[in-house]
């Protein structure tokens, strides 16, 4: 499972630097102008935000003890993920159509509102469930 | 994954998993259907990776275990009222039910 993620992180790196490296040597040929160059590689890393993020509510993890705490978990993880998925899909969204200037600050705000949302919510799931705990107890 | 996904039941199993781990008595309580049936349903689920389940004591714990594509999927066909199964059931489906209710 760890080989696994990790030759699909490394064949996605390899892919980057890849796709990099051809932008800059057909914006090199003339082929392209730099502002294609510049969209085609936020588009790319916008899609790949959202195709990991995709994946977050499937990463269930172990089973715990309480079954309060085992839905607590998976509603952190759904929320994270589709907030996370949605901003990737925007961030490519708004990359690939917006003006440059536009997407520069509005895809960086899409994407910082998506992590507030889930780590903010992240955090109040577990602070709930340790609260509940020290009630608990 | 499409098949697990095309019967109204099993979509249902899936809406109510939702809500947070169930086991599969209190999930099997919320249809008509036999036991055989209901259990043929979670192993369509658990086949297609779309549920994850554990033994604790004498029951069996049902979670979600969606990617928000499957789960869009899942809102998609629930939106258009899809009912796959009752045509598959006629090839393939059925078949698959009929096996796994045996085991």
């Amino acid at each position: 499972m760890i080989l696994k993620r990790t030759s699909f992180a490394a064949a996605l790196a390899v892919l980057i630097l890849g796709t990099a490296a051809a932008l800059n040597y057909a914006q090199g040929l003339d082929l392209i102008g730099a502002d294609a160059a510049k969209r085609t590689m936020q588009v790319m890393i916008g899609l790949i935000l959202a195709a990991y993020s995709n994946l977050m509510p499937k990463d269930v993890g172990r089973w715990r003890a309480s079954a309060v705490a085992v839905a607590r978990a998976q509603s952190a993880r759904r929320v994270g993920g589709w907030s996370m998925t949605l901003a990737g899909l925007a961030y490519a969204g708004l990359w690939a159509f917006a003006p440059l200037a536009f997407a520069d600050v509005a895809a960086m705000a899409v994407v910082a509102s998506a992590m507030l949302i889930t780590m903010g919510y992240g955090g109040w799931t577990l602070l709930a469930c340790r609260s509940k705990q020290t009630t608990a107890s | 994954m499409f098949k697990a996904l095309a019967d109204p039941t099993r979509r249902q199993v899936l809406q109510l998993l939702r809500q947070g781990p169930k086991s599969a008595g209190e999930l099997a309580e919320h249809f008509p259907v036999s036991k055989p049936t209901m259990s043929a349903h979670f192993a369509v689920l658990r086949e297609a990776g779309l549920v994850d389940s554990a033994k604790q004591g004498k029951t069996i714990m049902y979670r979600l275990k969606m990617s928000v594509l499957e789960e869009a999927l899942m809102e998609f066909s629930e939106l258009l009222g899809l009912n796959l199964a009752q045509r598959a059931g006629r090839t393939s489906g059925h078949v698959t039910l009929r096996k796994a209710s045996t085991k």
